[in-house]
């Protein structure tokens, strides 16, 4: 670290002054929040989710008016009415949920940020510059595939680009680590140092303690929109800040509530799986093709058996999304075969799929999950929408049986909402996973494939589906569990294979394995420390 | 939930039951009502009309009595139809502009009735069935191209309108026309008519056959498990399909149910509409002309519910019955161009709230053509260069 943060104890880039914001359904996100960046420094924004770092940054790069308080600069108060004049300010934002139009190349969505409304696009000025940015950053993109047919990881490696590419004085990460390679973790970071040495200001949103601790200078932490700390990372320690994020506050149990995800502790007792008998879900060689037709599966063969979490690690965009779509019905494979207790099921459609025992918890629970104009109600039977229990004769939908069901199960997932007829859309992320959790559950699955069940989620809900998930294992149900998120994978599950550009690297007892090994493995090193389970 | 909860993308907002001010959608559809009344009044005024005296006649000869309404009423049967048609296919995420030509082939069809003798009562069934097949069938090929080699179905049913309208036309005036008087069709046949409901008026048992498709629709949409199906599929067909619903048949299937719906709108005008019981072929098919194209109007101001649609059909009706009285009330005669002037204010401002709403539909379909466009010409670029 060339700077220390307090360099330019005196000059300010930026200042929030007392920001308050109340959104339009009377949410109050942010209570009086002021923050002050340095050139030269990296902050980081520390706080559980809702707690409002996104709502701040939000308001910083102009994509949100304040409801009260004032942003600063030296020269006087300013006053963003949009991103891109805050771009032209010079503070850009990486989002967590991309601003990317989806039929675009990397290089066109580059060249909307770029250009005003008027001018022409020079596409390969804006390609060549990308290039040597590209070569300069070590974040390397496809340039001329539509974005959509990009994994998230890469999508993400294009909003950096993005900004980075407008010269910016104020650089806003959200979470920008949660889809990277341990490896390309340790790049954005060199970037970024790199930046704040030539003088850039870099706020960085996270809920990783590690990260705070490896490269911020200073953390400003935030507990249900207010600033409850602004220390210098140097004089906090890592136990300090959880506390200051997390406050004191205590789960039903009376358990001191998980700081964060990388607090989780390893399951200290693993039951003994009976892989003797037949395996549930038996997948031999498949290779399937992504979106953009590439060999997405290369090659995979597993078994998973009842009463196991067979779990599936990796960082995003290696295949683990084709594999869970094709075990489900929603991708169309190459070759290989995959049968659940001994029936096939590549080839055929979801609904026969479900029929044999399936329950899928997708990833996308807005695209996939979910039809968010639906109510709750509707939602709940999806894919049993054919059961005879909800259909009589003609296909008449027996809506008071199906009301029942409904409130049982938001009875028994404890799912917040106002009643079976609530939109889907006016649940929280929380519960809106609850309902998918249990609409598949109450389907009395054979397997459960579980891919990212708990990502964006709180940690109250969070726990409870991975506890939900633990019950359905030990009730004998064979689980498939595909997560980006390591230390999930690493605590619940019985067996994990490591998953990288569309091959199992290997397949191991999560206590043979160390987060660095994994980290390797995940980024493609081969190790043959690594032993097999069997 | 604060409002750093991740949001879903615009994409997938598209069709969400929300409105444009966040009010109940009743409450919005009067609003912009009043809004549209508001704007004619102003152009009326602005060119010297009296507005107060012009919409009394518009109301009252809308629904000041019982022969008014009648009027009005039957106005309103064939565009609850045809505006069913609109709806079903959109609910299913399909733009569905098909309605006018299916309707011709309806209308076509339920002539073809005067070639049988039936005792009364069956003959209205096979009249009423003639008619829902034809334009059932004349729906099909749109369907098969938009679900086997992804057509859009906007561009498609727009070519079936021309094709239905001058086949119809060809049909009506040398085939079927009726050899005493050649510029129409042969008439539908006393057995096969409605009865008039309202003697005097030409409001029929018709009605009846529009309202009850409507209540039918309504229920299949939000009480069997197939049309939820279509709703899933139109929502978010992704989801649709991992829930194990097979999204090209809920499309084939809205296809045929709508094309039932315009198919009917036209038997309703011809076994229901004296005095003629019949179709002018003289060039235009008169009577016929627009129906479909005023359903889609309807559909939207009726927000695209079954229900709604009812009584957005009795206001078009209503429009349509009371706009000729402007004409010649009183000492404040309005001539029909400003009639029309002011109908057209008060119709578009009571569909601006669901025309916005379906605007991110309308968006992601058009960004999905450039896309298409945009790959093959950069194929094609390719393979030249290769």
């Amino acid at each position: 670290m060339s700077s220390q943060g307090g360099s330019s104890e005196g000059g300010y880039f930026l200042r929030a002054d007392r920001i308050t914001k109340v959104y339009s359904d009377g949410t109050v996100a942010l209570k009086e929040a002021s923050l002050e960046i340095h050139s030269h420094e990296i902050v980081g924004l520390l706080g559980e989710n809702g707690a409002g770092k996104t709502t701040l940054t939000k308001i910083l790069s102009g994509l949100l008016p304040p409801t009260k308080g004032r942003v600063i600069s030296p020269k006087g108060p300013v006053r963003f009415a949009s991103p891109r004049e805050a771009l032209d300010f010079g503070i850009g934002m990486v989002h967590q949920h991309f601003a990317l139009v989806g039929p675009f190349t990397a290089a066109e969505n580059v060249a909307l940020s770029h250009e005003s409304p008027f001018s022409r696009i020079r596409l390969p000025r804006i390609k060549t510059q990308l290039e040597a940015l590209m070569e300069e950053s070590g974040l390397h993109v496809p340039l001329d595939v539509p974005i959509e047919k990009l994994a998230v990881g890469e999508q993400q490696r294009v909003e950096i680009l993005k900004v980075l590419s407008r010269d910016v004085d104020l650089l806003i990460l959200d979470e920008p680590t949660s889809v990277l390679t341990p490896l390309e973790v340790d790049e954005l970071f060199t970037l970024l140092r790199r930046l704040k040495s030539e003088g850039t200001s870099i706020i960085l949103i996270t809920h990783k303690l590690k990260e705070v601790g490896s490269i911020t200078d200073r953390v400003v932490v935030l507990r249900h929109g207010e600033m409850v700390g602004d220390v210098r990372t140097s004089e906090a320690s890592t136990e300090r800040l959880a506390q200051l994020m997390v406050g004191q506050a205590l789960d039903e149990a009376g358990d001191v509530v998980e700081l964060s995800t990388e607090e989780i502790p390893r399951k200290a007792i693993r039951r003994a799986v009976d892989r003797t008998g037949e395996s549930v879900l038996r997948v031999e060689n498949l290779v399937a093709k992504g979106n953009t037709g590439e060999i997405a599966v290369e090659g995979v063969s597993f078994d998973v058996y009842g009463g196991e979490i067979f779990g599936i690690a990796g960082v995003e965009g290696n295949g683990q999304t084709e594999l869970v779509e094709s075990l489900t019905g929603l991708r169309r494979t190459v070759s290989g075969s995959a049968t659940i207790n001994g029936t096939n099921i590549l080839g055929i459609d979801p609904r026969k799929i479900y029929k044999l025992g399936v329950a899928h918890i997708p990833e996308d629970r807005w695209e996939l999950g979910l039809v968010l104009p639906f109510t709750l109600a509707e939602n709940a039977i999806l894919g049993v929408h054919r059961w005879k229990e909800f259909r009589g004769i003609l296909s008449v939908l027996r809506w008071g049986k199906i009301n029942k069901h409904v409130r049982q199960l938001m009875e028994r997932f404890d799912i917040q909402a106002t009643g079976p007829s609530a939109p889907a859309k006016s649940l929280s992320g929380g519960n809106q996973q609850k309902l998918i959790v249990g609409r598949e559950l109450a389907k009395d699955p054979a397997i459960i494939v579980a891919s990212q069940p708990t990502r964006g989620l709180d940690i109250g809900a969070a726990r409870y589906i991975r506890q939900t998930l633990c019950d359905m294992r030990d009730k004998g149900r064979a689980i498939l569990l595909v997560s980006a998120d390591l230390d999930e994978v690493l605590a619940h599950a019985d067996r994990v294979a490591i998953m990288y550009e569309g091959k199992f690297m290997d397949v191991c007892s999560p206590d043979n394995l160390d987060r660095e090994r994994v980290g390797m493995l995940m980024g493609g090193a081969t190790s043959e420390a690594c032993k097999e389970a069997e | 939930m604060s409002g750093n909860e991740l949001r879903p993308s615009s994409r997938l907002r598209r069709g969400a039951h929300r409105t444009l001010t966040g009010l109940h959608p009743v409450f919005e559809s009067v609003i912009a009502g009043t809004v549209g009344l508001l704007v004619g009044a102003i152009l009326m005024y602005m060119y010297g009309f009296d507005p107060w005296r012009a919409y009394f006649a518009l109301i009252k000869g809308a629904f000041g009595g019982s022969y008014e309404l009648s009027s009005s009423l039957a106005r309103a049967t064939p565009l609850i139809l045809t505006a069913l048609t609109f709806s079903i296919c959109l609910r299913a995420g399909m733009f569905n502009i098909g309605a006018e030509g299916q309707m011709y082939m309806g209308g076509i069809a339920s002539i073809l009735i005067a070639y049988f003798v039936l005792p009364r009562g069956l003959h209205h069934i096979v009249g009423l069935l003639f008619a829902a097949l034809a334009g059932a069938a004349w729906g099909i090929v749109p369907a098969i191209l938009k679900v086997t080699r992804g057509v859009s179905e906007v561009i498609s049913t727009i070519m079936f309108n021309w094709i239905a309208r001058w086949s119809a036309l060809y049909i009506a005036i040398f085939l079927i026309a009726d050899p005493l008087r050649p510029e129409r069709t042969l008439s539908i046949p006393v057995t096969a008519r409605f009865p008039i409901l309202v003697r005097g008026t030409d409001l029929s048992y018709s009605i009846f056959v529009a309202v009850a498709f409507a209540l039918v629709i309504y229920f299949v949409l939000w009480h069997t498990a197939i049309g939820y199906e279509v709703r899933a599929a139109g929502l978010n067909p992704t989801a649709a399909r991992y829930g194990g619903i097979r999204n090209k048949r809920t499309m084939f299937l809205a296809f045929i149910l709508g094309g039932m719906g315009a198919g009917l709108a036209g038997a309703s005008v011809t076994m229901g509409q004296p005095p003629t019981y019949a179709i002018f072929g003289g060039g235009s098919l008169t009577q016929l002309l627009n129906l479909g194209f005023d359903g889609m109007a309807v559909a939207m101001v009726g927000r695209n519910h079954p229900i709604g649609i009812l009584f957005a059909a009795l206001f078009f009706g209503g429009l349509n019955a009371g706009g000729r009285v402007m004409q010649f009330y009183g000492s404040n005669p309005v001539p029909l161009e400003m009639v029309r002037v002011v109908m057209g204010a008060i119709v578009l401002a009571m569909s601006i709230p669901e025309l916005i709403r379906l605007f991110p539909m309308a968006k992601a379909k058009g960004e999905q053509f450039i896309a298409a466009l945009k790959r093959s010409t950069k194929r094609g670029e390719r393979g030249e260069s290769a």
